[in-house]
């Protein structure tokens, strides 16, 4: 009896096949139209987001808390042991205050003399994190600043100490980070005493490891990695990490910043960027342009 | 009885888009910001699974194909294709649904189990044939075979929890209720 009912209802129906086939040309559209013209469909998600995940943020800030206590509850149990541990950085840290304000008095002179100026620009507006990928694949956050507090796609965001990634998908009140560890995270950094120039390339794990290097003899384990500002998408001197030899003897990156407590980003202010813009223009020889053309391009 | 039953379908219907939300809202708490070596399950399509061979009628294409793409979008997948072929595993497990509806939960899991290999086997083919990064391997794997693992969980929650069952023979349910 069951069986009779489902053919004569359910699955035979005409209706229903349309239904499914409609629905199933849709999703596959989707997805062609996502691989042929990626940035717009992109957009759509970012939007899409944008949208939904706000709403989920009255619960997800309480959820996050109580979840986070439970897991510092293993910490607490060692609470003595941390806290004479932490007296004895805080004294150590006190001899480099006491070393950084002397630079730092130095510094201050010296850029007087040389009559620098800096770059008043340069600010950062505090984001706070929203929302993780959601995947495993994928590295990336979702901060609650948007096109709203003026952001703009490239920026940098760093948590305080290091680098954590760059503004990729801005919508209104929402963007995203990818994170340096995402698999499609490339950065161009600087390793510092030696002064190469190598690529910092996410690849979903925890510490990324570098591409690119010209000469591996002269970088060593413990070297700090900033970024280089390359390219002209991102501004240079953020520091990104120490470099540190990974079993295989690969040279990778432990990132300064702290992922396990990702929680206020700065995204930092540049508007001396290049603009990254997904708009291409064809390359003309000069003198076979047609005025037309040309207008376009000075616009 | 009629508007009784209706009445329940759009219940049941609502439950599983509010299950969904859940879903999405576990997945998006950014409580793991490291990369790591294991995955969650994939609690979306285990649960799709789990309703269309119990109550094909609760998870219509649309419905199911809608929540797929929203899952897709916020969850950093490239759009449309998990769910195209979410959705045509689920259909085919529906019209499955009058045997398994008899079957053991063997039967059922192992069907299950099936489907689930088959639709990341042509997941990834698809995204490689595309030139599509892949994401990686063991990952893959990983989420795989805990999403096989958990399947009975997921039953369990939709069975007991959410008081979705098979229809039994004789059973005055909302099918009977439309004829």
């Amino acid at each position: 009896m069951a069986k009779d009912r489902s053919n004569n209802h359910d699955y035979g129906g005409p209706l229903r096949r349309l239904l499914l086939s409609v629905m199933m040309l849709v999703l596959i559209a989707i997805f062609l139209l996502w691989r042929i013209d990626s940035p717009r469909v992109e957009r759509f998600r970012a939007q899409v987001t944008d949208r939904i995940v706000p709403n989920f943020d009255w619960a997800m800030a309480p959820v996050t808390g109580t979840v986070k206590l439970f897991r510092d509850f293993q910490s607490y149990q060692r609470i003595a042991e941390q806290n004479q541990e932490l007296k004895r950085e805080l004294r150590r840290m006190k001899e480099w205050k006491e070393a950084a304000l002397q630079l730092e008095e130095e510094n201050a002179r010296l850029l007087d003399l040389n009559k620098v100026r800096l770059d008043p620009r340069l600010t950062f507006i505090t984001g706070v994190v929203m929302a993780d990928s959601g995947s495993p694949f994928r590295q990336s956050v979702l901060l609650n600043v948007g096109a709203r507090d003026g952001l703009i796609d490239g920026w940098a965001t760093m948590d305080g100490l290091g680098l954590v990634g760059r503004i990729s998908g801005v919508a209104k009140n929402t963007s995203r980070v990818i994170l340096l560890t995402d698999a499609s995270s490339r950065i161009p950094a600087l390793v510092q005493p030696s002064g190469q120039r190598v690529i910092v390339a996410g690849d979903n794990s925890a510490v990324p490891p570098i591409d690119f290097l010209e000469n591996p003899d002269l970088v060593r384990a413990g070297d700090r990695v900033v970024s280089s500002g390359d390219g002209g998408v991102f501004p240079s001197g953020l520091l990104i990490g120490q470099i540190a030899k990974d079993p295989g003897g690969r040279l990778r990156v432990r990132l300064a910043a702290d992922y396990e407590r990702l929680e206020f980003l700065r995204v930092m202010r540049s508007y001396s960027n290049e603009p990254v813009s997904d708009v291409t223009t064809v390359l003309a020889p000069s003198g076979g342009i047609d005025p037309q053309t040309t207008e376009v391009v000075n616009e | 009885m009629n508007d009784h039953s209706t009445y329940r379908i759009w219940l049941m219907r609502s439950a599983f888009v509010g299950l969904a939300l859940v879903i999405l809202f576990v997945h998006l708490l950014p409580l793991n910001l490291v990369p790591s070596n294991w995955a969650l399950p994939n609690l979306m399509i285990g649960f799709a699974f789990a309703w269309s061979v119990r109550r094909p009628e609760y998870v219509p294409p649309v419905l199911l194909g809608l929540v797929l793409l929203l899952a897709d979008l916020l969850l950093q997948r490239p759009p449309g294709l998990w769910a195209a072929i979410g959705l045509l595993a689920c259909e085919s497990l529906k019209a499955q649904a009058p045997t398994l509806r008899v079957a053991t939960f063997l039967t059922e899991w192992a069907t299950v189990t099936g489907l689930i290999i088959g639709a990341t086997v042509v997941n990834r083919v698809i995204l490689a044939v595309l030139l599509v990064d892949v994401p990686g391997l063991w990952l893959t794997f990983v989420q795989m075979g805990m999403t096989i693992l958990f399947y009975p969980a997921f039953v369990f929650v939709t069975h007991v929890i959410m008081g979705v069952r098979k229809s039994v023979p004789g059973d005055l349910d909302t099918l009977g209720g439309r004829t």
